[in-house]
């Protein structure tokens, strides 16, 4: 774990570091991935990764209608919207 | 009267034989709340809604199963119209426009929210001290922790306030709080509980559960949480039985699965001798003690911290700025506003475990870390899977020691981690898991794990029923042993 890597992940997060505390989340960041690396220890040659307990497929529902329109109620508690749209700073000059 | 550590059926009866008005109720644990504010354990309150509640039940009486009994909330599941923070100031102003499936449920059996339970940010941490909010004091000590993440739930049970709470539990948020309050708190199966309205932390672990006084009041709110919801797509199409029916079934044959590869030499005389003595009991009522082996136990933290921050990084993408929460001020592009949002606005473990996520699932590393996380956690269900042709049940301490002062885990993430050693595997394998109190040091409260296989609740909730029924750990409460 280095400078470099922070700074893609960081990017990748959308977070922004404090220069002042680069040092130790570049620290924490190296302790913690060295201690999953014990994973390393395990054999894992020709097991299936599990990804939930249940291992079941997604379901599927009829095709009914059943959630009424919230949009009213959404956009009201976006931190900016007008009555159809939440707002974002101009993306297109 | 009072309802001050009473239990559920205690307080119904106290409000069918009219010793105790709906109000009453209500304005007893508002000023309970207030006279432990120095607790920290609620992060908002829902005063106005629960008198009205309860004047309602007062002219309207009603016998259904949570009738009148006050329940604090995780402040991690949406409350319609209550705000709901999730100890994050990034939700520090949202308030939701629908509630989870979970307070719906609990609402509709008639129990009456007071408020949302303080939490670790995001359910992330073990002592309560990861909050927007601020820290949450043990009721056990000055300087304690609670444990954590729903620690808030588990100190406003342990100090009376209300006789339960709801929880959630993704490496054993309700268990290890539950164990260092000294209550009694359930982790049901993967799948039980509906996770609709749950704010998602890592969406193939997190499970909601009750906690409570008691095996019994926890069984009465389990029944009351459990339902099939179309709205979840985890969510199990499973008969739900009655959780009580068991409850006092003889243990005598009954067989505890003793995790041989599980090393206690790293705990405290004291601790592993409380832990015996609670096995002792248990074979008192008849139960046997089987061997088992687990022998992808000790990967399960490290498994568990490639996984779950994984899950994490992807869940907590939607908060952005944009659609709801908090939001920058005065970004110059829509860059800034997502990067200025999330960074102002997640605290320190959360943005560690973001960080975290997004290099393990990074292209290079995501068959070393993620891929391999994934097959060690079908290593580790496997090993249950087969103990549990053995046994009814698989005991271990719920934690390592009592609560610990604050600050006191030092600046090591790690140390941390390690909290959640023993709780972490039911979680991998979507197993339920209960803490119950079984001792005391120093007047601190340690708890006793309880493991069942998928879907067993019942068995968890009868060994834990008769255990309570001929101990008084339990009972042990920050003011004296109960009467």
């Amino acid at each position: 774990m280095d400078k470099k890597t922070v700074t893609t992940i960081s990017y990748l997060s959308r977070l922004k570091i404090d220069a002042e505390k680069e040092d130790k989340i570049i620290n924490d960041l190296d302790n913690i991935i060295a201690f999953v690396d014990q994973l390393n220890d395990a054999d894992t040659n020709n097991i299936e990764p599990l990804s939930n307990p249940l291992e079941k497929t997604a379901k599927t529902r009829k095709d009914d209608v059943t959630a009424k329109n919230l949009k009213k109620e959404l956009l009201e508690i976006a931190p900016s919207s007008n009555e159809d749209y939440f707002l974002v700073p101009r993306v297109v000059e | 009267m009072t309802i001050k550590y009473k239990s559920i059926k205690e307080i119904k009866k106290m409000i069918s034989n009219k010793e105790i008005s709906n109000v009453e109720i209500v304005n007893e644990v508002f000023k309970n709340i207030t006279e432990n504010e120095h607790l920290n354990a609620f992060i908002t309150l829902n005063e106005e809604d629960s008198i009205k509640k309860a004047l309602y039940l007062d002219n309207n009486p009603s016998d259904l199963a949570l009738s009148g009994i006050p329940v604090a909330q995780k402040d991690l599941f949406c409350t319609k119209g209550l705000r709901t923070t999730c100890g994050s100031n990034i939700l520090n102003n949202f308030i939701p426009p629908y509630s989870a499936t979970v307070i719906e449920n609990l609402e509709s059996a008639g129990c009456i929210s007071v408020g949302k339970t303080n939490m670790d940010e995001f359910a992330m941490g073990s002592s309560n001290e990861t909050s927007f909010f601020g820290n949450v004091q043990n009721p056990w000590g000055e300087n304690l922790v609670p444990g954590g993440s729903s620690g808030g739930s588990a100190a406003v049970v342990a100090a009376g306030i209300v006789p339960a709470a709801s929880g959630t539990d993704t490496g054993g948020s309700i268990r290890q709080p539950a164990s260092l309050c000294g209550i009694t708190g359930l982790k049901p199966t993967y799948g039980r509980i509906s996770r609709w309205g749950m704010i998602a932390f890592a969406s193939s672990l997190d499970q909601a559960g009750p906690m409570a006084r008691s095996a019994e009041d926890c069984a009465i709110i389990l029944n009351e949480m459990c339902s099939h919801d179309e709205k979840d797509t985890t969510s199990l199409n499973e008969n739900i039985p009655n959780f009580q029916k068991h409850l006092n079934e003889s243990l005598k044959g009954k067989k505890i699965g003793i995790v041989k590869d599980l090393d206690l030499s790293s705990l405290d005389n004291e601790v592993v001798k409380v832990y015996e003595e609670s096995l002792n009991e248990f074979t008192s009522l008849g139960a046997e003690l089987v061997d088992i082996t687990l022998p992808n136990l000790s990967l399960s933290v490290p498994t568990y911290y490639v996984i779950a921050p994984a899950e994490c990084s992807s869940n907590l993408s939607r908060f952005d700025g944009v659609k709801f929460g908090r939001r920058s001020e005065n970004p110059k592009n829509l860059e800034e506003l997502y990067v200025q949002t999330r960074s102002e606005g997640f605290g320190d473990e959360v943005k560690r475990r973001i960080l975290i996520g997004s290099y393990v699932l990074s292209a290079g590393y995501y068959d070393a870390y993620y891929k391999k996380a994934q097959q060690v956690r079908r290593l580790i269900k496997n090993d249950f899977d087969s103990a549990f042709t053995k046994v009814d049940v698989i005991m271990t301490p719920t934690t390592r020691g009592t609560a610990f002062e604050m600050g006191s885990k030092g600046s090591d993430p790690i140390q941390m981690y390690l909290e959640d050693l023993f709780t972490i595997s039911a979680n991998l394998a979507g197993l339920p898991a209960m803490s119950l109190p079984n001792g005391n040091i120093d007047n601190k409260p340690l708890g006793l794990q309880i493991i069942g296989n998928f879907l067993d609740e019942s068995s968890i909730l009868n060994f834990a029923h008769m255990y309570q029924n001929v101990t008084n750990w339990h009972m042990h409460t920050p003011d004296g042993l109960r009467k």
